[in-house]
């Protein structure tokens, strides 16, 4: 299911559509149509997660699904742009990271309960006390919890995905340039 | 409460924490060794109570039994999560004093840890399957932990054959919830008796495939020795003293625990399959020269006799299942870190283990066989009891004899010794081990304590 090939005219890089980006897409694989649509669509996606998160407590939806949402968003700019392409226009390094940093918030808030003396992932304030507000969105600690879930989710999956289209373009260009590059230059710091 | 929760939870924040930073580091591996001793001693702590005070239970969020996910520490699972917490100790420290060479493996120890320890402390299956995937995939990429791009060839097998694994035991989850409508296993134990041996024992099928793929059992061994002969020593003795246990576990808990009905009317079928495994793994490693290899075909035929003491079932049998279990899970780690190290004293600790997986007293694995002999006898028919009786003794002198031919080949031979002795500290740990070892076969009536405990557990059910 390849989309069609490009028509050729000259795109603007300005506009982050160019294709003769050294490790970009090659010309002709994704059409500006693709990337265009891909662009427009990012935002959107992105809202929608949020959305699906928030109402997660009335509607069916919470953090893992929203963060499924949120990184088939990313991951459609990395189809469309290619990786060095969309991290460049987008701030997509270090997100792997957030995969840990989500896995962390998660487990303190799971946590937090045995600490204080109460059973594993009991909720706070508990059932009956007063909330706090910030405009109506409910603190609670369950929406940190799926916060956390859904930065896992999010930076697992935009991670994983950035990472091996890093290993398969270093092969790539390797195969391709035969050049002085060391091949184990970038081993080491591959995360996120 | 705190103790379960600390014992899964700190291995757990760790690895997370740790993932982040360069393994390599000193201070990276003390962290890890850090955490993992807590979760060693909350286990340790833990076992006490249970002993003491009987089971320790409580439901996550305070919900009520069979609505929340219920962690629940008995003497079966506290057992095997002490065991598997101190192997996956031992290892990580004998890698720290080493030198550890990538940077994600104390991460992977961590949460490995945190795998294990949760399998045996919840009391819910689908949890169990949670934890059981954070455990297998932690594996997956320490069983890639090696020199050779060949090797890896060995870890993605090992990655297909209990991916497969999982998604059986999954789908008997599934049904085993669609048959009695709950996952909490003490209450899916009460009801499946009233759904009959007709779809249940589908599920039980499917769930001693499942586990019979994790120990390595006969038709499902081909993927074991591949993994074992190119692992680092400490990730052998991970994969074969502590992840394994997930097999002997699962079978209890599963087949003696929640389906002893279904175990007992696939009893022949073990007993047979448990037979074959001993004599295959016997034979094949009396043909194998290199230790690592004999040890992982070893480790097939040991596997044989926990699933014949776990088809004997009754008290006796589950009992001496659990024991032979923990023997084996101590012996294994024993000889793998072995094989790792040169230099004087450590032929001497890989003789000790030889001595204890020949079942030759005072080493610990004389107490495993000798469980299995009572179990035997405590068999109905004569005639299985002498053939059990006999299959034993052939097992344990095939293992006398490729045991000591691997020290003989390795140890004894004058060979013109090239590489410097590995350092101290590590073949100390080693000893240590070894004198675990002979000090449980001299003095053994807490590890018979505890299996005791553990088998009435087993064939008492809910």
């Amino acid at each position: 299911m390849r989309p069609p090939a490009g028509d050729g005219k000259p795109l603007g890089p300005e506009n982050g559509l160019t294709t003769d980006v050294p490790g970009g897409v090659p010309e002709g694989q994704t059409s500006v149509m693709t990337r265009a649509v891909s662009r427009l669509l990012l935002m959107p996606t992105i809202a929608t997660a949020a959305a699906i998160l928030v109402k997660g407590y009335v509607e069916p939806g919470d953090g893992f699904s929203a963060g499924v949402v949120a990184a088939l968003g990313i991951l459609m700019q990395y189809l469309a742009f290619g990786r060095e392409q969309a991290e460049r226009m987008l701030p997509l390094r270090g997100l792997g990271y957030m995969a840990f940093f989500g896995l962390l918030l998660t487990l303190v808030v799971a946590f937090r309960g045995p600490v204080v003396g109460q059973t594993l992932m009991t909720q706070w304030p508990l059932p009956g006390d007063a909330v706090i507000h910030v405009g109506t969105l409910e603190v609670i600690t369950a929406v940190a919890f799926d916060v956390g879930i859904f930065l896992l989710v999010l930076g697992y999956g935009t991670g994983v995905i950035s990472l091996i289209a890093r290993v398969v373009g270093r092969a790539e260009r390797r195969s391709k340039e035969e050049n002085h590059r060391d091949p184990d230059e970038a081993y080491g710091e591959d995360m996120g | 409460m705190i103790l379960i929760s600390l014992a899964i939870g700190v291995t757990w924040v760790f690895g997370t924490v740790l993932a982040m930073l360069d393994g390599r580091r000193t201070y990276v591996g003390l962290l890890a060794l850090g955490a993992m001793g807590t979760s060693l001693v909350s286990g340790v702590l833990l076992g006490v109570r249970v002993l003491q005070e009987g089971t320790v239970e409580f439901v996550a969020g305070g919900w009520p039994l069979g609505l929340g996910i219920a962690l629940r520490a008995d003497v079966l699972g506290v057992t095997f999560a002490v065991l598997s917490c101190g192997v996956v100790f031992v290892s990580l420290l004998y890698e720290v004093i080493l030198g550890i060479r990538s940077r994600t493996f104390p991460a992977l120890v961590l949460f490995l840890n945190t795998g294990l320890v949760g399998i045996f402390l919840t009391g819910d299956m689908f949890n169990f399957y949670v934890f059981f995937e954070i455990a297998m995939t932690a594996a997956y990429v320490l069983t890639a932990y090696r020199e050779h791009d060949y090797q890896v060839r060995a870890a993605f097998i090992f990655a297909i054959v209990n991916l497969l694994g999982s998604v059986i035991f999954v789908i008997a989850v599934a049904a085993l919830y669609h048959v009695t409508g709950t996952l909490d296993m003490a209450l899916a134990a009460e009801r499946v008796t009233e759904a009959g041996i007709n779809p249940t024992i589908v599920i039980a099928v499917a769930i001693f495939v499942a586990f019979g793929l994790k120990l390595g059992l006969f038709p499902f061994h081909f993927w074991l020795p591949a993994v074992y002969v190119g692992s680092h020593a400490s990730v052998a003795a991970i994969l074969s003293g502590a992840l394994a246990n997930i097999g002997s576990y699962g079978l209890l808990r599963f087949g003696g625990y929640i389906l002893p009905e279904q175990l007992a009317f696939g009893a022949p079928v073990l007993l047979v399959l448990g037979s074959a495994s001993i004599v295959y793994g016997a034979h094949q490693a009396v043909a194998r020269r290199s230790p690592v290899e004999v040890m992982a075909y070893s480790a097939i035929g040991q596997a044989g006799y926990i699933l014949i003491a776990i088809a004997i079932a009754g008290p006796i049998g589950f009992a001496a299942g659990v024991l032979y279990a923990v023997v084996n899970s101590l012996n294994k780690t024993l000889v793998f870190l072995a094989t790792g190290l040169r230099g004087w004293m450590v032929g001497a600790a890989f003789a000790i283990a030889a001595f204890s997986i020949a079942g030759v007293p005072p080493a610990v694995g004389f107490l495993g066989k000798l469980a299995l002999f009572r179990a035997a006898l405590s068999l109905d028919s004569l005639a299985g009891t002498v053939t059990l009786v006999a299959l034993i003794f052939l097992g344990g002198a095939l293992s006398f004899v490729y045991s000591f031919q691997i020290y003989q080949s390795v140890y004894l031979k004058p060979s013109p010794e090239e590489g410097k002795p590995s350092p101290l500290a590590a073949r100390l740990l080693v000893v240590v081990l070894a004198a675990l070892l002979v000090g449980l076969g001299l003095y053994p009536e807490p590890l018979l304590y505890v299996s005791e405990r553990a088998g009435a557990l087993v064939a008492g059910g809910p």
